[in-house]
């Protein structure tokens, strides 16, 4: 019964608190607006420094876990071998990880710091080799990191220690059995807050994709409207899904967009100005290996921190949302790994991968901007985020080809988040049960919706980069206790494998 | 020609005897791996000579040299082997059609396995041990062939698993003696162990851990 209780209350609160954020967008949508402005703000005063400091030390982290004696440790029993091979567990990470963002932003995100950089002119070859920088930076190393991080932790506590799948578990080594109390409660609800957060974002962000996908191919108008119906129509997609048991379907889906994407970058390669791609590729590289301390630390001290804030933090704000959803998948697919395994498969792999990504995108992009002069495309670009990468591909040959498969890959990445993110906020706000009950992950997959149109309805792009920021701030802190928690199980692990070593020799 | 294609898990007759297929590769002439439940030997074929069984309630099977028959009386509890016959996984779930595995904990929701899987209550056929006495045995595709006493002998053998038996290729070394004295497992005729250097015993006494210590097998270094 006690355990009971705990789990209703967590789902209760977290569910109420979301509710409370719900109905204050729709019914006093201006005063949300005005109430976000000031959040965001403020996160530019006073919190930018901390999840600058939170995530330069996951980066920090990650990288002396792989070289730490911990590396051998295996997440599972020491019999257990990897679900899936090598290959596919790597693309699965990456499309988890990513998803519906690195086809929104890989176009958009280079050619906008193109236009208007960090520092100095715009429109000049500084500004694109700039541009393409700090795009490697924001979905670089620091993502990568966090997920390590909460993936991790998730994983071993989770495959080792035999604890409930929730984020509280991961402080079993601080807590103790304090988990299953208050405490434990408070942690659960903050990460679910956080998620619902990181998931209406991405969800806003596939929606207004979608509906510019549409107006590309089919001329739909792109307007909120159409936002709204595409969210409606997803979530009763997913709730069909979730009770009938089409689950395995939406697999498939995943596995396809995966291969579509996979299809789409090697096109563009070969398509677009390949040899610029290879050569934006290595340059990048150099510069944010040598930059990324200064990058890593960038305020403004003594100026405007506008585009600190509407970037970079909003970023790692974002990805910290997230985290918990990607964590927790790349948890489930990652047993029977060892940790130094884990850390090479999540930080370093998949950085390689989306750096490859956004030389290939966003090379191409500004090739196309830079050396033809076409301010137009940049202007066209820079002024609608959503319908970038089909303006992209309208400049490339194969263009209807190309804007097909992007169009797919949007749709379905959409449709598999959401109703991952069900599965996941079931399990979360239900205690770490492996079996959320279908009522909940439906309660959660109408909540996430709805969340998503109100963020939209107030204010599109703006609002949904404030509210993950506001919502992330608690989680980064969570997250940044954790990494001792981990150390702290980790160290307790090695002692008892080392135990193990002997009798287990002949077996 | 048979035109069914085979998937991961399902049950199929290979030689007349069950198998689980564990693994396709489809661009292999030999692209059907599988599995033998009796005693979990690995064997590979193709498409053409396997024929496809859906294991049902009341099915007797013996798996890893125990016999069990699928039940759906109750819900499983820590302990029970599964059988999930009809899996119905979540976004994020890895089992596979025909996974037996051990439960670790259960609640009214369903149950959660040794391999960290959130199985719901109707996904599963519980593997009780024993062979119950109206069970029908699937072991072979055609019994007229097979002797039906290797059957019923197999199923009654009790509760050594295969990783424990000995088997040709352990090197064994006595314990209750002050001498050094290794040996190697060179043939097993029922129950009756040929040690290297004329040794013959019964394999209880082999296992008998305070008189003989299992060092390696040959074959695995």
């Amino acid at each position: 019964m006690n355990s009971n209780n705990k789990e209703n209350s967590v789902f209760i609160i977290s569910l109420l608190l979301t509710l409370i954020f719900i109905v204050w967008g729709v019914f006093f949508t201006d005063n949300l607006a005005k109430v976000t402005d000031i959040i965001y703000n403020g996160s530019i005063d006073y919190l930018g420094w901390v999840y600058l400091g939170a995530t330069l030390f996951f980066v920090i982290f990650s990288i002396y876990l792989l070289f730490s004696k911990y590396g051998d440790i295996r997440l599972g029993k020491k019999t257990d071998r990897p679900d899936f091979n090598t290959a596919s567990w790597l693309a699965m990470l990456f499309g988890a990880g990513m998803g519906i963002g690195i086809v929104y932003w890989s176009v958009a995100e280079p050619v906008t710091h193109y236009t208007s950089p960090p520092y100095g002119e715009g429109h000049t070859i500084n500004a694109a080799n700039t541009a393409m920088k700090y795009t490697f930076f924001h979905w670089g190393l620091d993502p990568w990191a966090i997920y390590t991080v909460i993936g991790l932790a998730l994983a071993f506590f989770q495959y080792n220690k035999r604890l409930p799948a929730a984020i509280s578990s991961a402080f079993h080594p601080i807590l103790g059995d304090r988990i299953y109390g208050p405490i434990g409660k408070t942690i659960d609800i903050l990460s679910i807050f956080a998620t619902v957060f990181g998931i209406a974002t991405s969800l806003g962000l596939g929606a207004m994709q979608v509906t510019a996908g549409m107006h590309d191919l089919f001329g739909v108008p792109n307007q909120l409207f159409v936002q709204m119906i595409v969210i409606v129509v997803a979530t009763i997609i997913f709730i069909i899904s979730i009770n009938t048991g089409l689950e395995r379907g939406i697999q498939y889906l995943s596995n396809a967009a995966m291969i579509l994407s996979f299809a789409i970058m090697l096109l563009i390669l070969i398509v677009g100005p390949t040899l610029t791609v290879i050569k934006v590729f290595f340059n990048t590289t150099g510069l944010y290996i040598s930059d990324f301390i200064h990058m890593s630390l960038r305020l403004k001290p003594f100026g405007e921190g506008e585009w600190i804030a509407s970037w970079t933090l909003f970023y790692w704000a974002w990805w910290i949302a997230w985290a918990p959803f990607v964590g927790m998948f790349i948890a489930r697919v990652s047993k029977g790994r060892t940790v130094k395994e884990f850390v090479i498969g999540v930080l370093v792999v998949p950085t390689l991968g989306t750096c490859l990504w956004m030389s290939i995108f966003g090379g191409s992009a500004l090739e196309l901007v830079q050396n033809t002069g076409n301010h137009d495309l940049a202007k066209k670009i820079t002024e609608d985020v959503s319908l970038s990468i089909f303006t992209f591909f309208d400049y490339l040959p194969l263009s209807s080809v190309l804007s097909i498969l992007g169009f797919a890959v949007v749709a379905i990445y959409y449709i598999t988040v959401a109703d991952t993110a069900t599965f996941v906020l079931g399990m979360l706000s239900e205690g770490g049960t492996l079996n959320p009950s279908n009522k909940i992950k439906m309660t959660w997959g109408v909540i996430q919706s709805a969340l998503a149109a109100v963020l939209l309805l107030a204010g599109g792009l703006n609002v949904l980069q404030t509210a993950s920021i506001a919502a992330a701030l608690p989680f980064a802190i969570i997250l940044v206790v954790m990494c001792f928690s981990l150390v702290k199980g980790l160290k307790s692990e090695v002692e008892v494998q080392r135990g193990n070593k002997r009798s287990a020799n002949h077996s | 020609m048979k035109l069914y294609q085979v998937r991961k898990g399902q049950f199929v007759y290979y030689n007349n005897e069950l198998h689980k297929v564990y693994g396709v590769k489809p661009m292999y002439k030999l692209s059907v791996h599988l599995i033998k439940l009796r005693d979990l030997t690995q064997h590979i074929t193709n498409a053409a000579s396997v024929e496809k069984y859906k294991p049902k309630e009341n099915d007797s099977f013996i798996f890893n040299h125990k016999a069990y028959t699928l039940k759906k009386e109750r819900n499983a509890e820590a302990g029970d082997y599964i059988l999930i016959h009809n899996p119905m996984p979540d976004s994020l779930d890895t089992y596979t059609l025909n996974e037996i595995e051990l439960v670790e904990t259960a609640d009214k929701k369903g149950v959660i396995t040794g391999n960290s899987h959130g199985v719901k209550h109707n996904e599963y056929l519980l593997m009780v041990p024993g062979r119950a006495a109206d069970s029908s045995p699937i072991d072979y595709k055609d019994k007229a062939n097979e002797e039906d006493e290797s059957l019923s002998y197999i199923g009654a053998l009790g509760p050594a698993t295969s990783d424990l038996l000995p088997s040709i290729g352990d090197i064994y070394k006595k314990k209750d003696n002050d001498s050094i004295f290794e040996a190697m497992v060179v043939a097993i005729k029922d129950q009756t162990v040929y040690l290297g250097g004329g040794l013959e015993i019964p394999q209880e006494e082999l296992m008998n851990t305070e008189k003989w210590e299992f060092l390696y097998n040959l074959l695995d270094k």
